[in-house]
């Protein structure tokens, strides 16, 4: 019952929230949203699952399962649990949202409280799709995401929010819908009664099929993996699908862009694994060349993006689209280096760009520009936003012994080894990624925060308050510590993912017959 | 013994005439008097049904629909006073501000 | 009894604990660091430098330590990935080298940063104590991943510590073209690491304990049956299999891609373009960078892992033209420099092209030999310039010193030493170890491998430039007329500059005698300390990581044999050229009024001025081609990419507005379309039906 304690909470939260008064409602949803903090860490600490969620040998943490409804032969169940991908995901989702609330507190001054509400339904919202096994309960999860972001779009954001948050919506949601049908077209293709994930899986495995709408049992599975494949790239995003993205943090406030590109996005890469590498592994590996293609060209092309860019949320978000370029690379690898490192990025590169949005936003609510050029040499004003936005920047360029680096050294070691066609090249190409990101976060530190002093701003450039520093240290923290043992997570990650190596194993002939060391 | 067609035909043509009314009348009185022509030209084929099958339901509806009617000409009397206190008029043709 | 190496893990630690102490209270408590960081400091890598000479005491006993401290990542199915510490004859030696330097930075810091009053100190000590971490970490690294990720670290640290003065415009650009630079180099190293561990399962350097393997045996191994003896590793032969190339040219991309790192960290032609800009950085720091940290870390990776070059005789040949290239290019710019720091800078890309250059040619003595002599007279050299330029309160033009010889003589004698070193004149300590470099490219390249002789070469034509820079510096610096006011009347320098210069000018006259081999040859004596202690112990898991194992496959595998020449003739040849380099510097500069010859050179003079115009088409490749590349791809993402996405809207919305049209408003409209839809219906009924 935890998982339902915990979302329970977190709406409960929201809807006290909604009713306080503004002036309390920033410290009081902060207050609050350290309850799922504190237990998900509990779960993390009690966490006793093993294997992979949609495998029959895979053993959930906190698991319920109780039928919830019927409609004609299918019986909807509730149906949540956790096991080592979903486990770091919900750790990181909600002390997120804690973080990016306590962000909120200088920039938001109007209709506090209705902003903090929907933060706190977002982020219940992200734990039930982080926790549901069963689609249906996943689809409406997924689809209540979209709503409060897009309130926090539309309402509190910039000049041009409604365009941005429009767009993030119709775009998304599109995408959504033809996720919807290609998956729904394997579900009716199958014997199965019931919408769980775990059977369906098992179904597909097992090649179940009662009809294939005359298309064949393999041309079914590679339509139905194209369509979500197409809904879960708009996500996550991936080159050409991105374009929404950059609006979308430009436009929105900084909490929300915190939220946006350290768990939102991750929606899509912990989908595109649960969905399409996980259940349809064959058809991954068949395109597993064109996959890799796209990741590299995603990595490199959003970096050579980010390159030109003179605000500094949309480098930021044009590097976002760079760095899950490498999720990608890592999942079609599926390896357990590729596949563990995949789901280590998530967490790591969601720390390190809600770290990275927040050291922006903390620059923008005193200078109020983000621009390249009309700031020089701030860390002359505020030295410790200048310290932890360098320790940042290093983190996303990939830092050892900070989380970055351990999330894409393992994605380039699974990578390389993967046996796909020209793996080790795609593999070499995606790394470059790691000189462009150095490119431009170097020459945007060096106009930013170095350099004689000038600010082109109304505004006098002043150090940041402590609510303001406490949640970029506290990130800096968590990113070094993450770095430093990745094993806290990788552990459970890499018991999780194991599974699927070998199932794919035994399905492919093995390339490496040898004894590993 | 007037044979089924007949009464097709009259409630036929009575629509017939209703629809005329909706569609070339701009009045909004017209209206709610063509919209009735119509209801009891449906009502006329309810009963000549009814009678044919020897079926009473059908004269049952017709009851209902006559009730439905008066309770209709309250509702439209009503909007088309207020139609006439928005426009000074009670043209269909003015009240336009719903479009697109 | 705890051993000596029970405590080699506090080696790096202590001076990780200083960067914790000067950070933290740095930010909390100012008042209660002393001097700004600078004692903890002292008194860490005091700690380092007395553990390591213990260390190197303990290794000469034949006590050495390969030991996994942490295992970063236990792989299921899979390699793990882990920390570990290796302690060999290199690694003590390194080990000593590199906390002694450090130790005499901090001491000389004392001097340069604090008595000059700079802000910031506590960011400056937690710096130079993350550097000095990262870079002992890095030395007893035990496996490839380990030495990439603290080579990383110190790219980080002197990205720091070169853009320490962040307020002013050069530093910060300094600083970032450093990192860049390297890291473009570490792209190809991290494709290596990535690479060995994709081909061989793990990246140790040495393999000791059950099961274990090293990856440089496993390449052993694989070329052994390769060549039709014994089998080929498991894992390496599928590898293979999936690359489809042989082991030789696939082990040769391999070195490759790590060299690349090494070509970057230790300013090798074409990445050598950031160490001239970061003189930037506050001096001793440059000391530090130079002598025995970022810039050794490239060589001493090469060194830490020759039993795998050893065995790729192209990579060899590439390592060596690479350093001999190098050490000429870089000598002949030096020679126009007019900042004190810039010579030295050059001199420094040059020094560490002999060793490449050694490397190269199969002289691993030789070349560690010039590692530790260099680290010794170049940290000196640098430290020297610290105090000229305190004393020159902050100049570092050349043209403006002069006659400093009289009023700072500990400095002058201790640079002068330190020049000789760099001039390689006997029998300072520089001489011995480029002389034996460039005895061993002659012998390898007279014996069997005659490519390496274009290297050869150019070490050799390289030795008259240093010759005549490092006098050209010290004439000009310390000789002739004072050439202004600052230079007639000096800042002096306090005992913590001075102790320092002492202590390294005594090494850089004395350290080249633990390995006289033209003296050794000659007499018969048995007097090649270093050679011994590098030669390795047969017998143990560690005899892979000594000379005598390198010497083996070098022959074997790399197809290298000597020829047997005398060694003092090219000895004397080389000193003949240093001599005469220096005897032109002599006669041009040492005179009262100086004027700069090389305005004579002419165009080869602008040329040179401006590095051959490296630097320009480097920029030029970030902001001619990148950017504007960038630029280009941008103005797609907005225009094609988005203008789709736009489009789709805009197809949307224009329908919409063209078909709402329908809703008119008028009443009479909605009731004639009930209509006509109604007759529609029913004629299409009628047809289908089959009314008509």
């Amino acid at each position: 019952m935890m998982i339902e304690a915990l979302i329970g909470v977190t709406l409960l939260s929201a809807f006290v929230v909604m009713l306080a008064p503004d002036r309390v409602a920033g410290k009081l949803a902060a207050g609050l949203s350290l309850l799922p903090v504190a237990g998900s860490l509990w779960m993390f600490g009690q966490f006793d699952g093993s294997g992979n969620a949609l495998f029959e040998s895979g053993t959930l943490a906190f698991e319920t399962m109780t039928r919830w409804i019927t409609i004609g032969p299918y019986t909807l169940n509730w149906h949540v649990g956790i096991d080592g991908i979903s486990m770091p995901l919900v750790v990181l989702s909600t002390i997120l949202t804690t973080l990016a609330i306590m962000s909120a507190w200088t920039p938001i001054d109007e209709r506090e409280s209705q902003f903090y509400a929907l933060m706190l339904f977002m982020e219940a919202s992200l734990l039930g799709v982080f926790t549901a096994l069963d689609f249906f309960v996943w689809f409406v999860f997924w689809e209540f995401v979209l709503v409060p972001m897009y309130f926090l779009i539309g309402i509190w954001g910039g000049p041009r929010r409604k365009y941005a948050a429009i767009k993030f919506f119709v775009y998304t949601n599109v995408a959504s819908l033809v996720m919807f049908i290609g998956f729904m077209a394997l579900v009716f293709g199958l014997d199965v009664n019931t919408m769980d994930m775990p059977a369906i899986a098992q179904a597909i495995e097992a090649g179940a099929f009662t009809t294939t709408y005359g298309l064949g049992e393999e041309t079914l599975k590679v339509v139905a993996f194209f369509a979500m494949f197409f809904g879960f790239a708009v996500k996550v995003p991936t080159v050409p699908l991105h374009t929404w993205l950059p609006d979308a943090h430009v436009q929105a406030p900084t909490p929300a862009s915190v939220m946006l590109a350290g768990v939102l996005l991750k929606m899509g890469t912990y989908a595109l694994l649960r969905f399409n590498f996980t259940m349809l592994p064959g058809v991954a590996s068949d395109y597993a060349v064109l996959i890799a293609a796209l990741a590299v060209v995603s990595v490199i092309y959003g970096a050579m993006l980010a390159l030109a860019q003179q605000d500094l949320k949309r480098i930021v978000a044009y590097s976002s689209v760079s760095s899950m370029g490498y999720v990608i690379l890592g999942l079609v690898a599926y390896n357990v280096y590729g596949l563990g490192g995949a789901t280590f990025q998530m967490v790591a590169h969601g720390l390190i760009s809600g770290l990275m949005f927040m050291c922006v936003g903390v620059i923008y609510n005193t200078a109020h520009t983000r621009m390249v050029g009309d700031l020089s040499g701030i860390a002359d004003k505020m030295p410790v936003t200048a310290a932890v936005f360098v320790a940042a920047a290093f983190g996303y360029m990939g830092l050892p012994l900070m989380a970055g680096f351990a999330g894409e050294l393992f994605i380039f070691l699974g990578g390389f080894s993967a046996e796909f066609a020209y793996a080790q090249l795609f593999t070499a190409l995606a790394m470059f990624g790691i000189v462009i990101v150095a490119g431009y976060l170097l020459f945007a530190m060096q106009r930013v925060l170095f350099g004689p002093f000038s600010a082109d701003t109304d505004y006098d450039i002043v150090p940041a308050s402590t609510h303001d520093t406490v949640p970029i240290v506290t990130l800096v923290l968590l990113v070094i510590v993450l770095g430093t043992v990745p094993e806290l997570f990788y552990g459970m990650i890499q018991d999780a993912v194991t599974p699927m190596v070998d199932a794919m194993a035994s399905a492919v002939a093995p390339v490496f017959g040898g004894e590993l060391l | 013994m007037v044979p089924m067609e007949y009464y097709l035909l009259l409630s036929a043509a009575v629509f017939c005439i209703g629809v005329f009314g909706v569609l070339t009348r701009r009045s909004a009185l017209m209206f709610l008097m063509s919209v009735e022509l119509m209801l009891n030209a449906a009502g006329i084929n309810l009963v000549a049904f009814s009678w044919f099958h020897g079926n009473l339901s059908g004269q049952a509806f017709t009851l209902f629909v006559m009730a439905l009617a008066a309770a209709e000409v309250a509702v439209g009397l009503g909007i088309i006073l207020t139609l006439y206190r928005n426009f000074d008029d009670i043209d269909v043709t003015n009240a336009t501000t719903m479009r697109w | 009894m705890a051993g000596a190496l029970d405590f080699t893990p506090a080696i790096p630690l202590l001076p990780f604990a200083s960067f914790l102490v000067a950070l933290l209270a740095g930010y909390f408590a100012p008042k209660l660091l002393p001097k700004g960081g600078a004692i903890p400091g002292i008194v860490a890598t005091a700690g380092s430098l007395v553990l390591s000479v213990w260390t190197f005491f303990a290794v000469s006993q034949g006590d050495y330590l390969s030991e996994t401290l942490y295992t970063w990542v236990v792989g299921q199915d899979t390699f793990s990935l882990h920390f570990g510490v290796l302690v060999d004859p290199l690694a003590a030696m390194m080990l000593v080298i590199v906390s002694l330097v450090a130790f005499l930075v901090h001491v000389f810091s004392l001097g340069y940063m604090n008595d000059e009053g700079e802000t910031g100190l506590p960011r400056y000590y937690a710096g130079l104590g993350l550097f000095t971490f990262s870079m002992l970490a890095f030395v007893v690294a035990d496996n490839l991943l380990m030495a990439f990720m603290f080579f990383e670290l110190v790219g980080l640290c002197s990205y720091l510590l070169i853009g320490f003065h962040f307020r002013e415009q050069g530093p910060p650009s300094a600083a970032k073209k450093a990192f860049l630079v390297t890291r473009f180099g570490d792209y190809f190293f991290l494709i290596g690491v990535v690479a060995v561990f994709a081909t061989f399962g793990t990246a140790r350097f040495v393999a000791t304990g059950d099961g274990a393997h090293a990856f440089p045996h496993m390449a052993e191994q694989a070329l052994a049956a390769a060549g039709g003896e014994g089998t080929m590793p498991g894992p390496v032969a599928d590898f293979l299999d999936v690359v489809g190339m042989s082991a030789q040219n696939w082990f040769s991309v391999v070195g490759l891609l790590v060299l690349g790192g090494v070509v970057g960290k230790s300013a090798q032609f074409p990445l050598h373009t950031w160490l001239p800009d970061a003189m930037e950085g506050p001096t001793p720091v440059s000391a530090l960078i130079h002598a025995a940290t970022m810039v050794a870390a490239g060589v001493y990776l090469v060194a830490r892992m020759y039993g795998f070059y050893a065995l790729l005789p192209t990579v060899l040949a590439i390592i060596a033209l690479v350093g001999g290239f190098t050490a000429l290019f870089a000598a002949t710019m030096g020679v126009v420099k007019d900042e004190l720091k810039q010579v030295l800078a050059y001199s420094t890309i040059s020094q560490y092209g002999y060793m490449m250059l050694g490397l190269g040619t199969g002289g691993y003595i030789a070349a560690t030999f010039h590692l530790m002599t260099h680290a010794f007279f170049k940290a000196l050299l640098f430290l020297g310039a610290g105090s000229v330029i305190i004393a020159m309160h902050h100049n570092e033009d050349m043209w403006d010193m002069g006659g400093l010889r009289e009023k700072m003589p500990v400095t002058y004698y201790t640079f002068l030493s330190g020049s000789l070193a760099l001039a390689g004149i006997v029998p300072f300590a520089g001489f011995w170890s480029k002389d034996e470099i460039l005895y061993e490219a002659l012998i390898y390249g007279a014996g069997e491998s005659p490519i390496l002789l274009v290297a050869y070469a150019m070490g050799l034509l390289a030795v008259f430039f240093t010759g005549f820079y490092t006098f050209r510096m010290v004439f000009l610096t310390f000789h002739g007329d004072a050439r202004s006011e600052t230079a007639k009347d000096p800042h002096g320098v306090g005992w913590n500059v001075k102790f320092p210069l002492v202590v390294l000018g005594i090494l850089a006259a004395t350290v080249g005698l633990v390995n006289m081999t033209p003296v050794a040859k000659f007499t018969g004596a048995h007097i090649e300390f270093l050679k011994d202690w590098l030669a390795g112990t047969e017998g143990t898991a560690f005899s892979n990581l000594g000379y005598e194992h390198y010497h083996h496959l070098l022959v074997d595998f790399a197809g290298y044999g000597a020829a047997d020449i005398a060694p003092y003739v090219p000895a004397a040849i080389s000193l003949a050229l240093a001599l005469g380099g220096a005897g032109l510097a002599w006669v041009l500069y040492n005179v009262d009024e100086p004027v700069e010859h090389t305005e004579k050179l002419g165009g080869a003079k602008t040329v040179l001025y401006n590095n051959y115009y490296q630097d320009e088409y480097q920029v030029w490749l970030a902001e001619g081609v990148t950017l504007p590349l960038a630029r280009a791809a941008d103005a797609f993402d907005q225009g094609v990419v988005d203008g789709v996405v736009n489009g789709i809207s805009s197809v949307s919305l224009f329908s919409g507005s063209r078909i709402r049209r329908i809703q008119s408003g008028v009443v009479s409209h909605y009731a004639a379309m009930l209509t006509l839809g109604l007759v529609a219906l029913l004629v299409v009924f009628g047809v289908t039906g089959g009314w008509f």
